[in-house]
Formats: C-alpha cells, structure tokens, sequence
C-alpha cells in the first residue's frame, strides 16, 4: 500500500463506495409464494414419462443407482399377430430420488421415453407416500401437483423481476 | 402546584420519563431501519411483510420477545444475572439525558433547557464516567451466565472497550481543549464563537472518536464480544425473552448516545451549519432540535452503512489498531489541537484549513495517480500460476 493509501484510508473509503452504488439497484428478490423463478433449460425437475415411447427395456431401472424404478409388463399378440409389451407398472418412489438422471441417459428411445426436464420444482406435499410414490399414471400425465399457495390472489401478487429481465 | 415543584420534580420527572421512552422507541425503530438498510445495501429487500415496508416488524418484534420465555440458567449466579443488562442499558438513557438536545423550550407555560438532566458543567467528564459502567454490564452478564461462550465474549470485550477508551478520552480531551470547558452547552456555544464546528480543526479527533465509539458499541468491524460465528451470541449467549431485548435495546441506545455526544462535540450539537452566517438565517426556520435529531441520524446511518460494508476484525489486529495506531495518533493530535488552541479562535481555524486543505490535497493526488492494474493482469506479471 502506498503511503497515500495509509494516511487517508483510501481502500476503506472504496469499501464504503462499493456498498453505496449498490444502495441504488433494484432488490434481486423473488417473493416465493406470489412470484416464481423460471428455472433454467438445464433444470432437472419433476419426472415425466411417455408410454407410448417406452419398449419397455428396463435399462432405466437396472441402471438406477437406488431401484427405484420398479417395471411390470406383459406380453400382447397384435392383430398382426405380431407380440407387444405393454406397460403393466412404471412405479417411482420420487421421495428417494436424488436427480442424478441416470435413468434419462440410459433410455435408448429418441426421442427419449422417460425426462426430468419437466421445470417443476415445487415438490412439496403434505402426504408423502400417496404424493411422492408414483405410478404410471401419474408419470404420463404430469403437469404440476401443487396447488396455489393458500391466501395468494394471483393477481394482486407483486411483478416478478426475474421474470422481467 | 408550586413554582418550584414543578421546576424540580415534575418537569425532571417529565423529561427524564421522555428519554427513556425516546431511546426504547429510537432503538426498536432503529432496527427497522437498519433491517430496511442494510436489505438495500445487499440488493435484497429486507422485513416488508408487516405493515407498510415492514414497519411493524419492531413492534412485532417486541411483543415476540415480551412474552418468550425468560430463561435463567440453573447455576447461574441469578442477582447480577439480572444486573447485566441493565448495567448496559442505563449508561445509554443517562449520556442521552446529559446531552442537550436544544437550546430552551417553553411548553405550557414552563421554560426549561432542552436537557433530559441538569446541564452539568462537567458533563463531559460524568458522561466518560457513566458510559464506562457499561463495560461493567458486559463482563458481569458474561460472568454470571456460567458458560463458556459469554465468558469469552465478555472478556473480549472488556479488553476492547478498555482499549478503546484510550483514544476516546484523548478525542475528547482535544475537543475539551478547543472550547476550554466540559459542559456540554458550553462547548456548543463555543463552537458557534469560533464560527467552525469543530470538526474541521478536529477531524482527526473526530476519526478517532468515532472509530472507537463504533468499538464502544461492539458494532461490526469490531463487534467481537457477540462475533456470531465463534461464539454464539457472545455475551448474551444465556439471554432470552425481554432480558435479551435489554441488551439489543442497549446496542442501539449505545450508537444514539455515542452519536449524540459526537454531534455535540464536533458538529455543533443544535446549532444550524455556519451559524454565524447571517444570510444562511432562513436555516433557523428549522427548530433547534431537528438540527441534532438530524445530525445524530445520519451518524445512525454512517455506522448502518459501516456493517454493511466492513467484515470482522480479528482479535489481535483489533488491539493492534487499538495500541499501535490509533492512541500514537490521538497523543499527536493532542499536541497539534493544543497549539492551535493556545493561539486561539484563529488558530483553530488555521489548523481546521490546514488539515481540509491537506485533505483534499491527498485526495486530488491519490484520484490523479495512475490506476493500478487489475488482479489479473498483476498476476500476470508475476507469472502466478493458477491451478484450475
């Protein structure tokens, strides 16, 4: 440090400027019950699966880390009379998952069968294992399971900056 | 009623019952403020549920900690347990109460100095006096408590208000020099005399006052005794309910009365800037203790902006600062404000252009020399090798 630096304390004064300038900028807050993040494109949320993609190969559930994945299939005779698997059970313990998206790679269909890029978040319940175990039916047809939040009017809700930006 | 029962208990009664009510009240609203500022300061928003702004915060605040649950300790050394808090407390409520806050007001018929007590004529001295009884409140509520973290703060922060008293006393003493009395009222009407607050031939009086008066306070950079993160709550670790309160209330009734008496001794306490000015007179439109009111907010809102800012001074560089630069500093500021104070009125103004001269000049210096690189291309010069 110079000897300017030491006598008038310049690096303090420079402190205090810094938090000064901030004083001006607008609060970076989102207020989470009234107003939501946008998540990014690369966000892993909630599951969602696709019966008619599935060949039903199981890789998602050998390659799951925890087995949470369970399958249940049989077997059906078109009338080609060709054989198809159809989806019996798709069941998702969701309360166990960790998002590693192994599942999501190992799926050999393309498009894939069976994504998290789903950007919901709110996985809060109140029942865990009714809400959190899920089956096929829930999976195919996900599209957000959480109820507004009690006591917020959507439209008096204060504007949303990060979705201004 | 009498004359002289209303001059001697009911209006002493009157205003002492003022201040008290005054510094609880500053203090619940200052942290409202502080809240709001330091939200803002950090781009976030701060408490904005309750209320307008989240104004009722304090009052919701106060009412949470009224009715928690007043914890004591089982082996705790129950009297002076009690006694802490309101060892801190009371300093706070008495400084303010020495500090006249207006010229005379004439309410209702009674005409009496805007002071919560007597105007002292050595104030000075009983305020250094009382406020040092708040070290007392710190150490004995850490002692008491019988654990070990309030121990250790307490002990820290004896060390450091000890230390810090030094440089305060010495700051004032520089101010005491310049206005040749230690009554408060005089030293106000010394300062519109000289027709220069006394800032300007004491700024570095002034510096060091308010440095050590932010280490008086345990305010962040030098808040040790209660360093959250090493020692839990300091101090008041075994504290709940409205004991707590008590403290937290001190804490800010400590920054009102160290801005108060700084106002006083350097900003002219009520007086209107250049006071002897007279085409500025449309100032006095604005009475006497808005001028104070005023001048001690903003010094409320200078240490707001100094938490917001400064990180936490380790112990050892605490007392470094302390001993090794600023009691040096103040001994040589005392001589130099005692030269110019035995020159007189002029040599006060001498030494006050002398020392915003020099200033200034440092400043037109340190703005005009060449930038200095940016971390990055320093260590680029000195071949620093990053590790990725």
């Amino acid at each position: 440090m110079s000897f300017l630096d030491r006598v008038l304390l310049l690096d303090i004064f420079a402190g205090l400027r810094v938090t000064a300038r901030h004083a001006g900028r607008k609060a970076d807050t989102i207020e989470y019950p009234e107003q939501s993040k946008e998540p990014s494109e690369r966000f892993r949320g909630m599951f969602r699966l696709d019966e008619e993609r599935c060949i039903k190969c199981t890789l998602c559930a050998i390659e799951c880390p925890i087995n949470i994945i369970y399958i249940d299939w049989h077997t059906e005779k078109t009338p080609e009379g060709k054989a198809e698997k159809k989806l019996d059970r798709f069941d998702l313990d969701m309360k166990r998952c960790m998002f590693c998206g192994l599942c999501e790679e190992a799926c050999p269909t393309n498009p894939r069968s069976i994504w998290l890029a789903t950007k919901t978040y709110e996985l809060g319940v109140y029942e865990r294992d009714e809400a959190l175990y899920l089956d096929k039916a829930k999976l195919t047809k996900w599209d957000g399971n959480v109820k507004p939040y009690p006591g917020v009017d959507p439209d008096k809700a204060p504007a949303n900056p990060a979705k201004e930006k | 009623m009498s004359e002289s029962l209303v001059h001697n208990v009911l209006v002493p009664f009157v205003k002492g019952l003022l201040t008290v009510i005054l510094v609880a009240t500053a203090a619940g609203i200052l942290t409202w403020i502080e809240r709001r500022g330091l939200g803002r300061l950090q781009i976030r928003k701060g408490p904005n549920r309750v209320g307008p702004a989240g104004f009722f915060q304090w009052i919701a605040d106060v009412v949470k900690l009224v009715f928690k649950e007043d914890v004591v300790p089982s082996r705790a050394e129950k009297v002076i347990h009690l006694l802490g808090p309101l060892l801190l407390f009371m300093p706070a409520v008495v400084v303010l109460g020495l500090v006249p806050w207006g010229p005379e007001l004439t309410l209702f018929g009674v005409t009496t100095p805007l002071h919560a007590a007597a105007d002292v004529n050595v104030a000075l001295l009983l305020i250094l006096a009382v406020s040092s009884i708040g070290v007392y409140g710190i150490i004995l509520a850490g002692w008491s408590s019988n654990s070990k973290y309030p121990l250790l703060g307490g002990l820290r922060s004896a060390a450091q208000l000890i230390s810090y008293e030094v440089p305060m006393g010495f700051a004032v003493v520089a101010a005491v020099l310049m206005a040749g009395s230690l009554s408060m009222v005089e030293i106000i009407e010394a300062q519109k005399e000289a027709g220069v607050w006394f800032v300007f031939p004491g700024l570095v009086a002034f510096f060091l006052y308010f440095v050590s008066g932010v280490a008086e306070t345990n305010r962040t950079p030098f808040d040790l005794p209660e360093a959250e993160s090493e020692l839990v709550g300091g101090f008041h670790t075994e504290y709940s309910g409205f004991r707590w309160a008590i403290f937290f209330m001190s804490e800010y009734g400590n920054m009102i009365s160290i801005g108060a008496v700084a106002t006083t001794l350097f900003f002219g306490g009520w007086l209107r800037p250049f006071p002897n000015v007279a085409w500025l007179s449309f100032l006095d439109v604005v009475p006497a203790f808005f001028w104070f009111a005023g001048k001690v907010f903003l010094f409320l809102l200078v240490y707001i902006w100094f938490r917001a800012t400064f990180p936490r001074y380790r112990f050892d560089q605490l007392m470094a600062l302390g001993w090794k630069a600023l009691i040096p500093i103040s001994l040589g500021n005392l001589f130099l404000v005692a030269l110019a104070a035995l020159w007189g009125a002029a040599g006060l103004k001498v030494l006050g252009a002398v020392l915003v001269l020099l200033v200034a000049a440092g400043l037109v210096a340190a703005w005009r020399r060449p930038a200095r690189a940016s971390v990055t291309t320093r260590m680029a010069a000195e071949k620093v090798e990053v590790r990725a």
